[in-house]
C-alpha cells in the first residue's frame, strides 16, 4: 500500500506546487524561452537549490545514502536536449 | 495558511521550495529521484506489449525503460489530482481546449491547429527526454541537484532549441 500512496503523495505535491507557480499554463512555459517570464527558471533553480541543500544535509549527517545520479553521456544529453526543446517550447508543457 | 493555499498564483520561490520538500522527501524515504516523463514510457511500452509486442521488444523497453505500472507512474496520477486541488481551491479551474489568453491572441482559437501543435510538440518532447535520460524534472533538476553533468548539457541543449523555437513561432507576431 505505502508503495502506492507514497509515490501518489508525492505526486500530489508535485502537481499543486507546478499548478501554484503557474507553470500549468501554456504562456509560463513559452515565454521562458522568450524571455519575457522567467518563472520556469526561478522555479527549476529555487527546487534545485532546495534539494540540494536537503539531500546533502541529510546525507552528511548519515542518514540517507544518495540514489543513482542520471548518468552522463555526452551526444545522448545534448541531442535528447535538443529535441526536448522543440517539443517544449512549441507545446508549450 | 488557508488563504495562502487558496492564492491563484505563488511566488516562483515559494512554488519551487515546495517542489524542493517533495524531491528531499522522495530521495530520502524511497531513494528515487522523481521524474515526470518517465510514467509516460512506462505506460507506452505497456500499451506496445499489448498492441504489438514486437515493438517492446528492444534494448530500450528491456532494460532502459522497462514497461510497468511503476513508480513514476503513480507520481504522474498524483501530479493530475494535485494540480487539480490546487486550481480547484484557488477557482483557477477551467476545461478549455485552446489556451488563453497568449495562444489565442497570436494563433488564433483553432482547436485542430492547437492540438496538432500539442500532439506533436508532446511526441518529440518525450522522444528527447527519452534520448536523453530524463526530462526538466528527473533530469534537469534531479540530476542537477547532484551537479551532474549530464543535468547541465540538457538544460544548456533545451534552451539552445527551445528559444529559436518559440522565436520563430512568434517572428513578427507578437
Amino acid at each position: 500500500m505505502g508503495d502506492i500512496l507514497f509515490p501518489l503523495v508525492l505526486g500530489f505535491g508535485f502537481g499543486f506546487a507546478l499548478q501554484k507557480a503557474g507553470l500549468s499554463k501554456y504562456n509560463k512555459i513559452v515565454n521562458v524561452f522568450r524571455f519575457t517570464d522567467l518563472a520556469v527558471l526561478k522555479f527549476m533553480m529555487t527546487t534545485l537549490a532546495v534539494a540540494m541543500v536537503g539531500v546533502f544535509a541529510l546525507n552528511t549527517l548519515g542518514w540517507i545514502a544518495l540514489p543513482a545520479i542520471p548518468s552522463t553521456y555526452l551526444v545522448g544529453n545534448l541531442v535528447g536536449g535538443l529535441i526536448f526543446g522543440v517539443g517544449m517550447a512549441g507545446a508549450g508543457f | 495558511m488557508l488563504s495562502l493555499l487558496k492564492q491563484k498564483e505563488w511566488s516562483p520561490y515559494l512554488a519551487g521550495t515546495l517542489l524542493g520538500i517533495v524531491y528531499i522527501v522522495s530521495i530520502a524515504v524511497a531513494g528515487i529521484i522523481p521524474g515526470a516523463s518517465g510514467a509516460f514510457e512506462n505506460i507506452g511500452g505497456l500499451l506496445a506489449q499489448a498492441i504489438y509486442p514486437a515493438l517492446a521488444n528492444n534494448t530500450y523497453f528491456k532494460f532502459v525503460m522497462p514497461p510497468g505500472i511503476t513508480f513514476a507512474v503513480f507520481i504522474f496520477l498524483g501530479i493530475i489530482v494535485g494540480a487539480f486541488v490546487s486550481a480547484k481551491l484557488s477557482g483557477d479551474f477551467k476545461l478549455s481546449s485552446v489556451p488563453d489568453p497568449q495562444w489565442r491572441r497570436v494563433f488564433g482559437t483553432s482547436v485542430w491547429k492547437r492540438w496538432l501543435v500539442v500532439f506533436l510538440g508532446g511526441i518529440v518532447l518525450e522522444f528527447g527526454a527519452g534520448i536523453a535520460g530524463g526530462c526538466t524534472s528527473g533530469l534537469a533538476i534531479g540530476g542537477g541537484l547532484f551537479l551532474a553533468p549530464s543535468a547541465f548539457i540538457f538544460i544548456a541543449a533545451m534552451f539552445i532549441s527551445g528559444i529559436p523555437t518559440a522565436m520563430l513561432m512568434y517572428w513578427r507576431k507578437y
